[in-house]
């Protein structure tokens, strides 16, 4: 009997270590400048919109070039996860990869860096953020960032209401300690916003044409911290300070304040601690908020009357409050270990012209060329904000090789004290630890 | 249980043959298990060995080169709370939703073990949870469940009830609720079918009278459907342990890291930090933790009968 | 309803047909109830995007099949090849498996090989979480050139079910009494035969059940896929997932997806319905 197991056992043994002697083969190639580019994108406009471009591409100079682009479409929530997967495989799969300036430093041991491409046309800001240890290591594509939506039919009526600018001046002193008059969203404090989210919850003003004032993005996800930095550059603060983590400041006790007393006080709804994007879209489209800081792309569905039948039309779009955006750009990289490195930089210098952009702004994207935003306001009137938003109200987060850890770890530490789970002070104590190591 | 045959007393002329078959039989032990040998080897044993590797390297996305580091990945996992949170978290998870899972898909299979009319159309319907991916079925909770566009929180507001399902206190309570509504047809199909086995006269009949009905439960049908209750509580106990879908997709392992799993802390630290190194270690502690309970269980599933015909 | 009261109902008339109604009422609730995630989905995937906001509760009052449409072809995805790639990877699993597990688990149980750490082994494995192996996989992949495969799929499939297989196929086996292998092999049937011939026809029920339940488990593999598989053999849970986009989640579409996504284990299992039942009954008695 035990012999029969040991046989057994040893068989298995032997063919698996045998196996083990033959790793894969790794290095990258230059290719011969020609054949299949291998692109990764994800869903929604932006893979939309370079969809487009690749099948310009090739029809036409890719033809000349010898080059096919095969775009591979992975959903939002799982591209960077498979990414990660790929490079820990250091595989040759993809000759592309889709990145993004916050985490471009995690990825760059696995990627190419860009000598030779053009990149003057681009916001220098998008530029810098992709660099990495003085070397670009991604292309700009799109850029994102926050804005203030607001219901433009419910401030109006605010304003235009002796009574109702009467109860607010009520409500602001009971929020604020001092009465303040009602303004145009275009000019908020992050005071405005506060006692705004409280004029328009019933828990506070019971007739609030809304429920809920605002929707915080309270779930514990890397992209809600971006959410939150508005708050947190808004009142003054900012991760770090001369490479040490200041995260145990004032300000940042306000900003992880502010949350909780909005969510704490019921004028964003009790689900929002587990609320992102589509949630923030579900409590605008069906009318129980007033107003929330979203992502920039969310406008359109929001104004769109097929998608949002109930407050089409009636959306505005300011600064987000405070006046400090967060600014990212998507991009555009090469695989260290992509066995066609040189048809991959033919294809990539062809993106990074004003004239890839501008197709790629006709079919739905935000590109980050200053000329081609201004060139083409026509297609949609929002580029001219984005351009002076990034411009005047943009900040990126500092540029570190651990950004993007950082980001996920500042959300599970906080998201508990956002929600008024657990006391800022506490949490920020340990949020700015943890940063400190991996600022390092 | 069936009785050995094998030790038949031999007649003398027939001892060669019997050698001989015993031979024959040995070689296709070996013949049979051939395919799971090889497949064994190629996908299972090799993978458990370099991974098993990672666990004692550093191996990060900032360096793949993956150089031994001894136990760094270890005492890493051991210094910091995640881990162990999320260790208790779902021990926790797990033992509420399999007892309760348990608990009524017994109930159910009982309740479902008559005759009754559309029994085959609603037998149906029970088992449907299983066959949606649970990937898809998160993303149809966070839909059905939310409190601005959702079904669930609207039919509770047109009832007069405002709820916030998603609030810090409330969300493991719903989590918990979430697993034993898909899994509870799972435990419910293992535990019917080990139901067949029993004349249906016995338990509709006991039906009758209430405190008979009870007393067979107990002292008949149990014992005998022991195998199957621990089949049924091990398939459902493994997965639950690995827990990962449904809360990923709805929280995220949050409020904190209130409602993060074993799983989601090792998918985090693989895809989000990038440290191959500690998320290995921490699923080599899982299985070193677990794997003395397994030939405790498997024995009460499925005693082979091996020992009688070696 | 005609058709059940005139069935000739046996014997056992002791059991009231009131009574037996109040049973169809109670477990048509509950089927209903475990349901209801699902008929939501089928429900949202007729609602125009508006509606799906505007009217969370009631019936869609301007039904469409626009997201059937986004899911079949409108969308720029291909999911009539998700769909066909689904349907390959779960059914070449299930071959797989049972290919593997009835032989070896015959071996283990009445030849007496390995012992029965290769059961504890095997079901031990499936403890581990899967992302400990996706990264070795993906390297061994690579060097098999199985990356991006239906056949890669099908082995990342066969390992996760092989622990189910065999402990049901294993406690299948224990109940057929050992008699009639015996009298067989005394006939001169030898072990090949005997499998083949005796033990695989009684065993039926019990591979139906363990293919329906690998079939449904393949089907629904949502992390394997999504590290082996990149464009070739994406499967339709991957697919669906494409309609999670950047700018937030296209409920309808995803809603239609899954709901078709559904389709295919559910006929499979109807069809088997009754060896799924008896299939996994056959190892609760033992002597």
């Amino acid at each position: 009997m035990l012999k029969r197991q040991l046989m057994a056992g040893t068989a298995i043994l032997a063919t698996a270590v045998m196996l083990a002697g033959c790793a894969p083969a790794s290095g990258g190639t230059d290719g011969d400048g020609t054949g299949t580019v291998k692109m990764v994108s994800w869903p929604g406009p932006e893979g939309e919109a370079m969809a487009k471009v690749v099948e310009a591409y090739n029809d036409g100079q890719g033809q000349d070039d010898g080059i096919e682009v095969e775009m591979v479409l992975l959903s939002r929530q799982d591209t960077f996860s498979k990414e990660t997967a790929l490079m820990a495989s250091k595989s040759s799969d993809m000759d592309i990869y889709w990145t993004a300036s916050y985490n471009v430093g995690q990825f760059a041991a696995s990627l190419d860096p860009l000598d030779g491409i053009d990149t003057s046309s681009y916001f220098p800001v998008a530029v810098d953020g992709l660099t990495y240890k003085d070397e670009l290591f991604a292309l700009p594509l799109d850029v994102s960032n926050h804005f203030l939506l607001y219901r433009q039919d419910l401030i109006d009526a605010l304003l235009a209401d002796p009574a109702s600018v009467e109860k607010y001046r009520e409500i602001s002193a009971e929020v604020l300690g001092t009465a303040r008059d009602p303004k145009d969203p275009q000019t908020w404090d992050l005071d405005d916003y506060k006692a705004m989210a409280a004029y328009f919850s019933q828990s506070e003003n019971p007739e609030s044409p809304t429920e809920y004032g605002t929707i915080l993005q309270a779930k514990n996800l890397l992209y809600n911290t971006m959410v939150w930095n508005d708050v947190l550059w808004g009142y003054g603060g900012n991760w770090a300070e001369d490479g040490e983590a200041a995260l145990n400041s004032e300000a940042a006790e306000k900003a992880v304040q502010l949350y909780a007393d909005i969510y704490t006080n019921k004028w964003t709804s009790p689900d929002s601690s587990q609320a992102e994007f589509p949630e923030t879209q579900a409590a605008l489209q069906s009318g129980s908020a007033a107003f929330a800081i979203q992502w920039s792309a969310a406008f359109a569905a929001l104004n769109d009357p097929e998608q949002s039948p109930e407050i089409a039309g009636k959306m505005a779009i300011a600064p987000v409050p405070g006046g400090q955006t967060h600014v990212h750009a998507l991009s555009v990289s090469l695989n260290k270990y992509s066995k066609n490195k040189e048809a991959a930089k033919t294809w990539l210098s062809y993106l990074a012209t004003p004239d890839a952009m501008t197709q790629y702004a006709e079919a739905g994207g935000i590109p980050a060329m200053p000329d081609v935003l201004e060139a083409n306001k026509a297609i949609n009137p929002a580029f001219p904000q984005v351009s002076e938003s990034i411009a005047e109200y943009g900040y990126s987060e500092p540029v570190f090789p651990k950004t993007f850890q950082a980001y996920s770890k500042l959300a599970e530490d906080l998201s508990g004290a956002w929600v008024g789970q657990v006391p800022a002070k506490e949490a920020l104590e340990i949020a700015n630890n943890n940063l400190q190591d991996l600022l390092g | 249980m069936s009785t050995s045959l094998d030790t038949r007393p031999a007649l003398g002329t027939r001892k060669r043959a019997v050698a001989a078959r015993k031979r024959s039989r040995t070689i296709a032990a070996g013949v049979l298990s051939l395919p799971l040998i090889a497949f064994a080897a190629v996908f299972v044993v090799y993978p458990l060995i370099t991974g098993s590797m990672t666990a004692f390297q550093a191996s990060t996305l900032f360096d793949l080169a993956g150089t031994f580091n001894g136990i760094d990945n270890f005492t890493s996992l051991f210094t910091s709370d995640g881990f162990a949170k999320s260790a208790g978290f779902t021990v926790l998870f797990s033992a509420i939703v399999v007892t309760v899972e348990m608990v009524l898909g017994f109930g159910l299979a009982l309740l479902v073990n008559r005759r009754f009319p559309g029994k085959k159309v609603f037998f149906t319907m029970i088992l449907l949870p299983i066959m949606v991916a649970p990937a898809l079925l998160g993303i149809m909770f966070r839909l059905l469940l939310n409190g601005d566009i959702g079904a669930i929180p609207a039919l509770l507001q047109g009832l007069g009830m405002s709820v916030s399902l998603f609030s810090p206190d409330s969300v493991v309570p719903l989590l918990i609720v979430l697993d034993i509504l898909q899994w509870t047809p799972f435990t419910f199909l293992i535990i019917y079918a080990g139901l067949q086995s029993f004349p249906s006269e016995l338990l509709e009949a006991s039906a009758v009278d209430g405190a008979g009905y009870f007393r067979s439960l107990f002292s008949v049908i149990m014992p005998v459907l022991t195998p199957v209750l621990f089949a049924a509580f091990f398939l459902r106990a493994i997965d639950a342990l690995r827990t990962f879908d449904v809360i990923y997709v709805l929280t995220a392992g949050g409020p904190g890291t209130s409602t993060t799993t074993l799983s989601i802390y090792i998918y985090k630290a693989a895809f989000e930090s990038g440290d191959f190194g500690r998320a290995a270690a921490a699923a080599l502690i899982i299985l070193v933790c677990l794997i003395p309970f397994v030939p405790f269980i498997v024995k009460r599933i499925a005693s082979t009968g091996m020992e009688k015909t070696k | 309803m005609t058709v059940i009261e005139d069935r000739p109902v046996t014997v056992r008339r002791r059991t009231p047909n009131r009574r037996r109604w109040l049973f169809t009422a109670i477990v048509g609730a509950i089927a209903l109830l475990v349901n209801v995630p699902l008929l939501n989905a089928i429900l949202v995937s007729f609602k125009p995007d508006g509606e799906i906001a505007a009217n969370p509760l009631g019936l869609p009052t301007a039904p469409t099949l626009d997201h059937y449409a986004n899911v079949l072809y409108a969308s720029g995805y291909d999911f009539p090849r998700f769909f066909a790639n689904s349907a390959m990877i779960a059914l070449g699993t299930v071959i797989v498996v049972l290919a593997i597990a009835v032989p070896a688990t015959y071996a283990i149980v009445r030849l007496g090989f390995g012992g029965r750490w290769i059961i504890n082994s095997a079901s031990g494995l499936r403890l581990l979480p899967a992302i400990f192996f996706v990264v070795p996989f993906f390297l061994l992949f690579t060097t098999l050139g199985l990356q991006d495969s239906i056949p890669g799929l099908i082995a990342a499939n066969t390992f996760l079910n092989l622990p189910l297989a065999i402990i049901l196929l294993a406690a299948g086996l224990r109940d057929i009494p050992n008699e009639i292998e015996e009298a067989a092999s005394v006939d001169g049937a030898n072990v090949y035969r005997t499998l083949w011939g005796i033990v695989l026809p009684i065993l039926a029920p019990t591979m139906v059940a363990v293919a329906v339940l690998v079939f449904i488990f393949s089907w629904n593999d949502y992390l394997f896929a999504l590290v082996l598989s990149t464009s070739n053999a994406t499967p339709v849970t991957l697919g669906a997932a494409n309609f999670i986009t950047s700018t937030g989640i296209r409920w309808g579409d995803i809603s239609a997806a899954s709901f078709l996504s559904t389709l295919p284990p559910l006929v499979f299992a109807v069809f088997a319905q009754r060896y799924l039942v008896s299939g996994l009954s056959a190892g609760a008695v033992k002597g």
